[in-house]
């Protein structure tokens, strides 16, 4: 059973690790945005390589199974991500605000000595 | 004498932004229009009569807008600022009302108030919305110790030093409530005056029926924020 499932989770670390590569070569994200994403194929690996003290240190923490340990480590890491996300955001919706308040400005000053 | 400017943010005023404007000139004082992106004919009017306006690019709804007018002031070195709506609502000969508390030195930032403690039950308005703005002002009484009743207004005074608090950080939400818990929070002096104001002439309020309830919420819970964050200046 721990067998198939350390094959899954290296083929979802592969499959995410492509991803990542794929999307970083073709310049849609950037790094910063592409190592945050490498958490995930990271921690999918770790587990997958240290799987007997995994399934000992799951069976001490109560879980019932290796797989809701796993689902409870990616929905917080999932987690993790979406903080980072919104602290991306509201510093550029900060930024944003404040480039088209100071573009309308000067926008304006320029409107005004072109009259004259 | 202290130079003051009236900022008026206008979002789709083309009924009634002329006549506050002609109403602010007959008055004498300098002023600047923040058209946050209207689609009517806004734009237009102020392009034809040229009036003194800043065309923001994209709409940045109230707070955005209103800020912009802050950046201006403070770039352009006025000692007031005075909020005012392009709705017609408030009263230009209020104004003076306003400012002296700031001339006084008795208050950095005024708010022209449409009801007192003894006028609240008198304001013409939804049982909703009083309902609303009473919640709003026991929150800020309680963690500020100031008890403002008309938290909602958006005619106010700000002497330089809230011009320049203003231009580098305003809530972009919730603006009027917020700001206020603000400079309370900072250690600025807020001042309420009853200030004259008529009922809306044209445009729609940017608070509809049925966001009030949500837009109490949301405003509690922005002060709580402010709470937890807020540093003495």
């Amino acid at each position: 059973m721990n067998f198939r499932l350390q094959i899954e989770m290296v083929i979802a670390a592969v499959a995410l690790l492509i991803l990542v590569v794929v999307l970083l070569k073709r310049n849609y994200v950037s790094i910063k945005s592409a190592v945050v994403w490498l958490l995930l194929p990271i921690a999918f690996m770790l587990m997958a390589i240290f799987v007997d003290p995994l399934t000992t240190l799951v069976k001490w923490l109560g879980f019932g199974m290796l797989s809701n340990f796993i689902f409870v480590v990616i929905i917080g890491l999932l987690l993790l991500l979406c903080f980072f996300f919104t602290i991306v955001i509201s510093k550029q919706q900060k930024q944003i605000t404040e480039l088209i308040q100071e573009l309308s400005i000067i926008k304006q000053k320029l409107g005004k000595k072109k009259d004259k | 004498m202290k130079n003051v400017l009236i900022i008026v943010p206008a979002f789709n005023e083309e009924s009634t932004i002329e006549n506050v404007v002609k109403n602010i000139v007959d008055h004498g004082y300098d002023y600047i229009v923040i058209n946050d992106g209207s689609t009517d004919n806004t734009k237009k009017i102020l392009d034809d009569n040229s009036y003194n306006h800043i065309d923001l690019i994209f709409n940045l709804g109230i707070g955005g807008a209103v800020q912009t007018g802050y950046k201006y002031a403070y770039k352009m070195g006025y000692d007031i600022a005075v909020q005012m709506d392009a709705d017609g609502q408030h009263e230009i000969s209020s104004v003076e009302k306003i400012v002296q508390p700031i001339l006084d030195g008795e208050a950095d930032l005024v708010i022209g108030s449409r009801f007192t403690e003894k006028t609240i039950g008198n304001f013409k308005t939804t049982a909703m919305r009083r309902f609303g703005i009473k919640m709003i002002s026991n929150v800020i009484k309680t963690l500020s110790k100031k008890r403002i009743y008309d938290t909602t207004s958006g005619f106010r005074a700000a002497n330089h030093e809230v011009i320049e608090v203003f231009a580098k950080d305003y809530p972009l939400e919730y603006p009027e409530p917020v700001s206020e818990f603000m400079l309370l929070k900072s250690g600025f002096k807020v001042k309420e005056v009853s200030a004259k104001m008529h009922a809306r002439v044209g445009g729609k309020s940017s608070i509809h029926s049925w966001k009030k309830g949500y837009y109490m919420i949301n405003v509690i819970l922005s002060i709580l924020m402010i709470q937890f964050r807020s540093k003495k200046r």
